[in-house]
């Protein structure tokens, strides 16, 4: 693929984000999109066979972002009271920054499953961003600093937390910004999983 | 050794369960494989000298087989510490194989003294103060035992004067390159990352929860049968990794894993490749290696 | 007098001192090499790594040490309330590859110990390769043993609960044939004659039909006069029950019932190696002691004219062999693959616990004794055959072996005494 075809591939899945986010998976359609970004609905096709594998690129693409943030993080040398404090703050920023990202993680990856069984099963399309948290939890265990336990019962304290409160956030009942939260929501999971 | 005489022969134990000297009779061409060599000495079969001419060093040798892990002193046959015979006949020989975990690094009886207790020229990994003096003649095959074929076929390298490709810790890359898992009958369970539901079942990998070490043990365990029938993973056993430098760890039946996430990855695969492909494999169900292989009461 | 001599290719060396008196043996003392602590190494490491520890007492009765150990796990499971049902299948495999260890031993050792050492002691020196012989049944009959337990020496295949294989009728067919080319072999080499008329020999007037190699043993044995020579206590011990036979003493043939809690070791003056005695006394454990409290007829036919002498005590070990033969045979017919293997989860059961296992290794009762706290070994104790038959014996009585070598007529006669109780050095200074 050339640079430039990269880049409208790139372009097309930021525009498709925006729309399935904020109007809804099965409220897009293809001509929305094609629209939106100019181009011929014809063409957009060029780039992406159906609206289902759209939409599958597009979560590997975010899972991808995310994963590539806290693979930095993983890489420095600090505590895991201090890693979990920063992958919050990633998690945190990018919902505010970038809130259709989780926005679309919450309401399209997880809500139609149906679009995403064939190709997205598990953590097909997630692995970008699951792999290294496992990573992360492999290294703290291993130093010592959080309690050996099944990988899931982790997984699922410590993402169900971060998602519950984007959900919230995005319902708009949080009262306060959501960096407010970083700091105990932090001590919070740190407290949880520690050794 | 006299020219156009057959290379002579002499087996040496030291701390030993003579594990490798009963593994190694097990060679099914064990006497075609000795008729090209002037046995001198071995613990079982009967030879040229008696242990007593051994010890008294009335005999030279060309190779020179070592069992057993090596104490400077306080090993005495026939009031001679085996450790002034082992080296005086290390001088002359032309190959020294140390046939054996034991001999190679120390092994299963390193544990009881650790501090005076090792391989003959490495203390684990670490190069004890002999491997200078004897690292252009040495070979090392460990293993716990020793596997008969690999030392046959080491014999039959020497018998024909050819040169032996040998990775740094002296180990024939043609017996260690691959890692016991090459060959496993299990591989495609762990290619999918299916478990085994426990103990004796031809179903499953044993490298998620039995402890099996055979994706980073070094060893031709599944491509070079054992007793030319099967091998521990095959008969459903776990490899312990035993011929490692390591062997033997603890808590052998259980895979040491953080959250879930094997501890100690295949050989030379990076923990976030691995991660990468378990993640994505785990996440099919392959309705085949759910299933038992063969139901006999259909 | 005192005379030194080193013993060699008895699974290591042993140092004999003998006392000689007009020119026989009066009294022996027996020495040993290296301790190698294997007792001391498993002291905290997980109970079940005993499973690939104690196998590297013996090379060549490493299998015994491994059922020996999961007996210890399993009785140490049901003291702390856990039931262990094994399935017929596993109970089978695990006696069909126990019996496959002991030919292999006792074919090993009537060739490559007690043949060369008779050829060379009567002057009768027939120049055959006997290691050969040795070897291809070794290789064959372990190679039936590797078909369920993955290799010989070292498989780590039994676990609690039953075994880790999970065999198909390929490989059940592949062992029965590899079976009955070890009758086979023993047809054409050992016996020299049928091996289902050779099972019926109940008395030692039918003995003269047994040729082969075994034929030619006995026959010197007899003719130079040695087949009463060797004689020791007659008194016997087996606690170990399997392979078609049961545990039990024997006292002048008297046979009565006999309990592990009765065995006290006690360490040794100039030794590596433990005492051991039951209630006290001294008694010879192994093949002969395994026909005599079994009451097998052609070795009770023997006792009867030669007592425990040598003849005895060797036929003993080698007529076992055919019986085991049988037995594994028959283990196979009735194996039931649809059983499971093993009927215990894969993990450690309990935390706390202390347990005994014991088997009928290839020389006698092997005990094993394991006492677990907090998931980690905080003993163990292994009491092997050898320490039976060589101690020095109590104030009362000589060892075994001791007994056996006095009034030999040479220090040659005495060392061929002392290998027909098949010693193996490095059991004895686990």
């Amino acid at each position: 693929m050339t640079d430039k075809k990269a880049l409208k591939r790139e372009s097309i899945m930021q525009v498709a984000l925006q729309l399935f986010s904020n109007n809804g998976f099965h409220k897009t359609t293809i001509p929305d999109i094609a629209a939106k970004l100019g181009m011929s609905v014809g063409n957009l096709y060029n780039y992406f066979k159906s609206k289902d594998i759209l939409a599958q690129e597009i979560i590997k693409y975010t899972s991808e972002i995310l994963g590539e943030q806290i693979r930095e993080v993983n890489m420095l040398d600090i505590s895991a009271a201090e890693k979990i404090h920063k992958i919050v703050e990633i998690y945190f920023t990018t919902a505010k920054e970038k809130p259709e990202m989780i926005e679309y993680f919450l309401r399209v990856y997880l809500s139609n499953r149906e679009v995403f069984s064939d190709g997205c099963q598990g953590m097909v399309c997630v692995s970008g961003f699951t792999t290294e948290i496992m990573i992360f939890f492999d290294d703290a265990v291993s130093s010592g600093e959080l309690r050996n336990q099944d990988f899931f019962s982790a997984f699922g304290l410590f993402m169900g937390y971060l998602g519950g409160m984007v959900f919230l956030k995005g319902e708009g009942v949080l009262p306060q910004d959501i960096d407010y939260y970083i700091d105990d929501i932090s001590r919070n999971i740190y407290n949880a999983l520690k050794a | 050794m006299k020219r156009g005489g057959k290379p002579k022969l002499l087996w040496l134990q030291s701390i030993t369960c003579n594990g490798n000297t009963h593994s190694f009779l097990n060679h099914p061409d064990l006497f075609s494989l000795l008729s090209h060599f002037e046995l001198l000495y071995h613990p079982v079969l009967e030879a040229e000298y008696t242990l007593q001419d051994i010890l008294e060093g009335h005999v030279d040798c060309d190779i020179l087989v070592l069992e057993g892990a090596f104490r400077e002193k306080g090993v005495a046959k026939g009031g001679v510490e085996i450790s002034s015979v082992i080296e005086y006949y290390a001088k002359q020989a032309a190959h020294i194989i140390t046939a054996g975990t034991c001999a190679t690094f120390g092994g299963i009886f390193k544990q009881y003294d650790p501090e005076h207790i090792t391989g003959f020229c490495f203390d684990i990994e670490e190069k004890t103060t002999r491997h200078k003096q004897y690292a252009d003649k040495l070979i090392s095959l460990p293993g716990c035992p020793i596997h008969p074929k690999w030392l046959g076929f080491v014999l039959m390298m020497i018998a024909q004067k050819r040169p032996i490709a040998k990775d740094t810790l002296h180990r024939p890359l043609e017996l260690y390159a691959p890692t016991v898992h090459t060959g496993c009958a299990r591989n495609e369970y762990f290619e999918w990352k299916v478990d085994t539901e426990g103990f004796g079942l031809k179903e499953g990998c044993l490298f998620y929860e039995l402890g099996c070490q055979g994706p980073y043990t070094h060893g031709s365990c599944n491509k070079i049968l054992w007793n030319d029938v099967s091998s521990k993973t095959v008969s459903g056993t776990p490899c312990f990794g035993c011929t490692e430098p390591d062997f033997p760890k603890t808590t052998l039946f259980e895979t040491k894993t953080n959250m879930g996430i094997p501890a100690a990855m295949p050989l030379g695969i990076p923990r976030r490749a691995y991660l990468t492909v378990t993640g994505v494999v785990k996440s099919f169900k392959i309705k085949r290696f759910e299933e038992r292989l063969i139901e006999y009461d259909r | 007098m005192i005379v030194k001599k080193l013993i060699e290719k008895i699974e290591g060396e042993a140092e004999l001192n003998f006392s000689m008196h007009k020119g026989s043996v009066e009294d022996v003392r027996i020495s040993f090499g290296f301790y190698r602590g294997i007792e001391e190494i498993l002291v905290n490491k997980s109970p079940r790594d005993a499973l690939v520890i104690t196998p590297r007492v013996c090379g060549i009765c490493n299998h015994a040490h491994l059922l020996a150990a999961v007996g210890a796990l399993e009785n140490g499971y049901e003291n702390a309330g856990i039931a262990v049902i094994l399935s017929n299948k596993a109970r089978y495999i695990r006696e069909f590859t126990l019996a496959c260890e002991l030919i292999q031993n006792h074919i090993k050792w009537f060739y490559m110990t007690i043949l060369p050492q008779l050829e060379r002691l009567t002057g009768e020196e027939g120049g055959e390769n006997h290691a050969l012989k040795a070897s291809y049944l070794s290789t064959t009959i372990t190679k039936a043993l590797a078909i369920f337990a993955g290799q010989w020496p070292h498989s780590s295949y039994a676990v609690p609960g039953g075994v880790t294989c999970d065999p198909t009728y390929v490989d059940v067919m592949q062992a029965t044939a590899l079976i009955d080319e070890t009758i086979r072999f023993f047809e054409q080499v050992i016996i020299g004659m049928e091996f289902e008329r050779y099972l019926q020999i109940d008395s030692v007037t039918q003995l003269h039909e047994v040729q082969g190699d075994f034929g030619n043993t006995l026959h010197l044995l007899g003719t130079h006069g040695m087949a009463h020579t060797g004689q020791s206590h007659d008194r016997f011990i087996v606690f170990g029950e399997g392979l078609g036979m049961q545990s039990g003493k024997s006292i002048a043939t008297t046979v009565s019932r006999v309990e592990v809690r009765y065995v006290k070791e006690w360490p040794q003056k100039g030794s590596t190696a433990k005492a051991v005695a039951y209630k006290d006394r001294i008694y010879e454990t192994g093949p002969l002691a395994r026909a005599m409290v079994n009451k097998a007829p052609i070795v009770k036919s023997l006792h009867k004219r030669y007592k425990d002498g040598l003849l005895t005590r060797i036929f003993a070990r080698v007529h076992e062999s055919t019986a085991l033969l049988s037995h594994a045979k028959h283990l196979l017919q009735k194996l039931d693959l649809n059983e499971p293997s093993c009927t215990l989860e894969s993990r450690l059961l309990a935390d706390t616990f202390e347990g005994v296992g014991v088997v009928e290794a290839a020389r006698g009762s092997l005990i094993h004794k394991t006492r677990v706290e907090a998931k980690k070994i905080t003993n163990y104790e292994i009491i092997v055959p050898t320490q039976w038959n060589l101690s020095d014996g109590t104030e009362q009585d000589r060892g075994v072996a001791v007994e056996a070598m006095c009034g030999t007529r040479s220090i040659e006669e005495a060392s061929f005494v002392f290998r027909s109780f098949d010693v193996c050095s490095v059991c004895t200074t686990q």
